[in-house]
């Protein structure tokens, strides 16, 4: 019956299918309240459950960190959990965890963050804790010693721990370079250890402030008494002192270049193969995504079902792409067993060329249409969720049709652009850059026909040379 | 061309349009109710066929026949002057503009409105809950094969969550099929006597489907997250590899390769598990706790396709799984399709039980495990009890007040005040037989374990002796309260949550029972459970740290 159904009476399945998939999400109604000072609200009321999802952005983030000092932007973030107003560490986390919430900050490329969920009945106290963290902050000194202290050793922790964590560290750091993209953000074993109690003050000083504040929240309170309350408290706060660094467009790799991590004894390599990729601003974003979904987003992508489920090489391979407001990485992210190393990359390689040369017939796009369709909705669910986009969104100077456009751009998406889409933004094969992380023993001669080699150990404490 | 222009002045070209679009409206109609009720599959043939045959006779009647004001005559007999012919296609232009404004709304309605499906008699309507508190709109069906179908309907968004329970996980393995039950979640994926491998995958992703799976020592679980106009094709996929998974020997091999580099990954190349493998295969003696999930290597090497077989027969039959659907759904609708897909499979013998019982241990056990490693780990396990036993709750709200964030007990002894460890954690594995209440530790480099072993049990010793306060307690009430809201603020969470208490506590409704039996635990409780669990006898430490210059650990 399927058959005759999918023949002869296409057509109805199409009109059917079709008008369920084009309508895509649409951002439910908000409220936008804009300070003086360019402090940012947006409010959103969803009483399905009661809680409150927050998301405060400060736009900054590791961009802002020196490279001798990188991890400070975050090491900021992670202090503002270390006690503010009233309570010291202790205490703050007491409160959090006493009425069952979430709460946690730590930042970005381009912005820090703190998150949040609690119980509707919290409400008043979520302001208080968010008011204290931003406008009374701690930052007490051997709080500050004790947490950077611990970071370093959590690093070396890392290295011991599953390698997936770190490949893309390593693979950014190394493509990037000196480019604040580059920028690890947790910072390295090195970095962290310069960073001081001074260095922590100056920062909130300089690069934290009322210009740099959007504050979004979505759930089960009342938007008018919330806008009222975020108003009292920061409609007198500063701005920051210091300027965003402007960050320039960072140069794409020429020709290729190879880092080789050493990690004696490791029966597995992790490699990471890229180049410069596109900015979130980048204007086809429903044909790179298609593409992406295709190539290595999904578990039926040609990377997955080539490098997994028909050569056995691995359990996991996926096509990153890294979208700040400038362009930022394309990557090729996956593990093989030590010995067949060469062979994964290879067979990675070849079918970044297949891409390139071949793309995708009309069938496996509408698939990748209707697999992006398909898997929008759930991403928009909760109030957290909903909180988070309207956040980034406003960070990022974007407006809703960003999230509205996407499924009527999703599925009028032609082939042709598509094709034209994979040829601006997937680099060709001999221009790469590529990051292995393994027993370098076993692998230094192998890996040299990619290029010109460079290696470093695992116990480095950077994570370039 | 003569020909066309009395085909159209006899206005068989306009009866051909409007038999079309009423065969669309029709074929439309029948589709609805197929999706919604348990029709016999002949009866869609027989609509396409009646309408096919139909077509030839309609325009033979067109083209011979024409209405007068006479009545009905032959069309060759109709004197062309008094011919009221094009009356006649005003009306037929008319009747096909109706038929299309009414399949457009018709369409439409069908996504706006709720189904059809008090069209058809006889689809189940299901249980509802017995008790009050449960969400009237949840309702649950067991098939004649002893598979139970629970539905619980959320139109926030339009899509749906689908979770397949199969019980059975390592718990159910022995010596030289360790992982098999792992191996099988693999296999699941990997072709049909109707599929070939990698079909499943591609059917439900060009149909806007996701999925995944996870298999832990007690149970294996199917996921599908998938936008509401797939439910049919997902049925028919799932159905499909329930009944006739096919183990194709490629594919087979392939797949070891697959699951040792997710073993590499997750266990040679990761400390942390290769240090948690070795303490449940020294925690437990005799119960099959004891063998990691993943599998020992050498069984991932040698079992056979009859172990494949056996093991599929017995375990994925209907009798012992059990289906959780969230979202954008009837129960009425799902019924009809479970009727349709999963009710042919035949019921099996029920599984082998499990009835080996750990003994209890009779004094601590220690384990040193070298690995190349800048921060030693320290892993302490005691026997605890099973998911439906009365004291888990009040013990899992222990572990909360002991090691749950920042604030707990133990980070804040031993992370913030000490720096003996650079972090720590705790797990409870709540199952069908008693798990172990597990705490995990990262320490600095060159610390020394014994220091913060001794530290950490003088604070377990502490909660024995005057177990807990009244503010620790509503704290950790309040963690596992907002932990249930947030599972239920998702359909995945809804699916997974109610899947979970009807598989682990014999009754998905419990979960609703949540809120008030958290309100009924006391302190006492508390201390009872962490008197019964924290005794050393009960305990096995593993440290895992790198050699020495000699070599020596």
């Amino acid at each position: 019956m399927m058959s005759l159904r999918n023949g002869a009476f296409a057509c109805i399945a199409c009109l059917g299918g079709a008008l369920a998939n084009a309508q895509g999400v649409t951002l439910p109604e908000y409220h936008y309240v804009e300070l003086d000072n360019g402090a940012v609200f947006i409010l959103h009321e969803k009483r399905d459950v009661p809680l409150i999802g927050v998301q405060a952005l400060i736009s900054g983030g590791a961009v802002t960190d020196p490279e001798s000092r990188a991890g400070l932007s975050n090491l900021f973030a992670s202090m503002l959990e270390k006690g503010a107003g009233e309570r010291n560490a202790a205490s703050f986390a007491e409160t959090v965890a006493g009425v069952g919430g979430s709460l946690s900050a730590s930042a970005g490329l381009e912005t820090i963050s703190i998150s949040a969920e609690f119980l509707a009945r919290d409400a008043e106290l979520v302001v208080e804790l968010l008011v204290d963290m931003l406008r009374a902050p701690a930052l007490d000194r051997d709080e500050f010693r004790k947490l950077r202290d611990r970071q370093i050793d959590l690093l070396g922790a890392a290295k011991d721990g599953d390698l997936r964590r770190l490949t893309s560290i390593y693979g950014n750091a190394y493509l990037f370079g000196d480019h604040p993209y580059g920028t690890p953000i947790g910072g390295n074993e090195a970095s962290l250890a310069a960073i001081s109690h001074r260095d922590l003050l100056t920062f909130y000083d300089a690069f934290v402030g009322a210009d740099r504040l959007i504050i979004s929240l979505a759930g089960d309170f009342d938007a008018a008494e919330m806008i009222n309350t975020l108003t009292e408290a920061f409609v007198d706060w500063r701005p920051a002192t210091e300027a965003l660094p402007d960050v320039e467009a960072p140069a794409p790799q020429v020709g290729r270049r190879v880092l080789l991590v050493d990690k004696p004894g490791a029966t597995q390599s992790y490699f990471w193969i890229g180049n410069v990729g596109v900015s979130v601003h980048y204007p086809q974003r429903a044909e790179l995504n298609i593409a992406n979904t295709l190539f290595g987003g999904r578990f039926t992508s040609m990377l997955v079902d080539e490098m997994r489920t028909k050569a056995g090489l691995t359990y996991g391979v996926r096509s990153s792409l890294l979208r700040p407001s400038q362009p930022g990485s394309f990557a090729i992210v996956s593990y093989t067993k030590t010995d067949t190393t060469v062979v994964a990359i290879d067979l990675a390689i070849e079918l970044l060329a297949r891409l390139r040369n071949d793309g995708f017939d009309d069938e496996l796009i509408t698939s990748g249409k209707n697999y992006i369709l398909g898997q929008f909705p759930p991403r928009l669910e909760t109030a957290e969720q909903l909180a988070n986009q309207f956040a980034a969104l406003q960070a990022a100077g974007l407006d809703e049709s960003f999230i509205n456009d996407y499924g009527a751009a999703v599925a009028g998406a032609a082939g042709e652009d598509i094709r034209a889409v994979i040829a601006e933004v997937y680099p060709q094969v001999d221009n790469l850059v590529f990051v292995i992380i393994g027993d370098a023993e076993q692998l230094r001669d192998a890996v040299a026909k990619y290029g010109p080699v460079t290696e470093m150990p695992i116990t480095d404490p950077r994570f370039r040379p | 061309m003569a020909l066309f222009a009395e085909l159209r002045r006899r206005n068989v070209l306009k009866v051909a349009l409007l038999y079309a679009v009423a065969c669309w409206l029709t074929i439309w109609f029948v589709d609805v109710v197929q999706a919604e009720v348990s029709v016999p599959a002949w009866t869609n043939f027989f609509t396409y066929f009646v309408l096919a045959a139909g077509y030839p006779v309609a325009l033979w009647f067109a083209w011979t026949y024409e209405i007068t004001p006479g009545g009905l005559k032959k069309a060759s007999d109709v004197d062309q002057t008094q011919s009221i012919v094009y009356k006649t296609g005003q009306k037929l232009n008319s009747a096909v503009a109706v038929l299309l404004v009414l399949g457009v709304l018709a369409v439409f309605g069908q996504r706006l409105l709720p189904k059809f499906e008090f069209l058809v008699p006889g689809t189940p309507e299901g249980d509802a809950p017995a008790s009050a508190h449960v969400p009237a709109d949840i309702r649950s069906l067991t098939l004649d094969n002893g598979l139970k179908i629970i539905v619980w309907p959320d139109h926030d968004i339009p899509n749906v969550v689908m979770y397949n329970f199969v019980r059975a996980g390592g718990r159910n393995e022995y010596p030289g099929i360790t992982g098999l039950s792992h191996f099988f979640e693999h296999m699941m994926f990997l072709g049909t006597s109707n599929l070939e491998p990698g079909e499943f995958d591609r059917t439900m992703e060009a149909a806007g489907g996701r999925n995944n799976a996870y298999t832990s020592s007690d149970v294996t679980v199917y996921m599908d997250w998938f936008p509401v106009s797939a439910l049919e094709t997902i049925f028919e996929i799932e159905a499909d590899r329930f009944q006739n998974l096919e183990t194709y020997a490629d594919a087979v091999q392939s797949e070891r390769e697959v699951v040792y580099s997710e073993r590499r990954s997750s266990v040679d190349n990761d400390n942390f598990s290769k240090l948690a493998e070795q303490m449940k295969a020294t925690a437990f003696v005799a119960h099959p706790y004891q063998f990691p999930v993943i599998g020992w290597p050498s069984d991932i090497e040698s079992w056979t396709e009859d172990d494949l077989r056996s093991y599929y027969e017995t375990y994925y039959a209907p009798n012992n799984r059990t289906i959780v659907i969230a979202g954008d759904v009837t129960p009425k609708r799902i019924f009809g399709l479970a009727e349709k897909y999963f009710a042919p499979m035949p019921a099996q013998e029920p599984p082998p039980t499990v009835d080996t019982v750990e003994p209890p241990q009779a004094g601590e056990r220690r384990i040193v495990v070298g690995a190349s490693a800048q921060t030693p780990l320290l892993h302490i396990a005691f026997h605890a009890s099973r998911a439906k036993d009365p004291q888990s709750l009040p013990f899992s709200l222990l572990l909360d007040i002991l090691a749950d964030g920042d604030s707990s007990r133990l980070h804040q002894l031993l992370v913030e005040q000490e720096g003996t460890a650079l972090s720590v954690g705790a797990w409870f594995d709540e199952g069908f037989d008693p798990g172990l209440a597990y705490f995990y530790l990262t320490l600095p480099p060159g610390a020394d374990p014994e220091k913060v072993e001794s530290q950490l049990l003088d604070a377990l010793a502490h909660v024995v002796a005057e177990g807990v306060s009244e503010a620790e307690l509503e704290k950790a009430r309040n963690i596992v309260l907002a932990d249930y809201w947030r599972a239920l603020s998702t359909i995945n969470g809804k699916a997974s949550a109610i899947g979970e208490f009807e598989v682990f506590h014999g009754n998905y409704e419990a979960l609703f029972d949540l809120p008030s039996r958290l309100d009924a635990v006391t302190v006492a409780d508390l201390q009872a459970a962490a008197a019964a669990v924290f005794d050393t006898d009960n305990m096995t430490v593993g440290v895992l740290r790198a050699p020495d210059e000699e070599g020596a650990l």
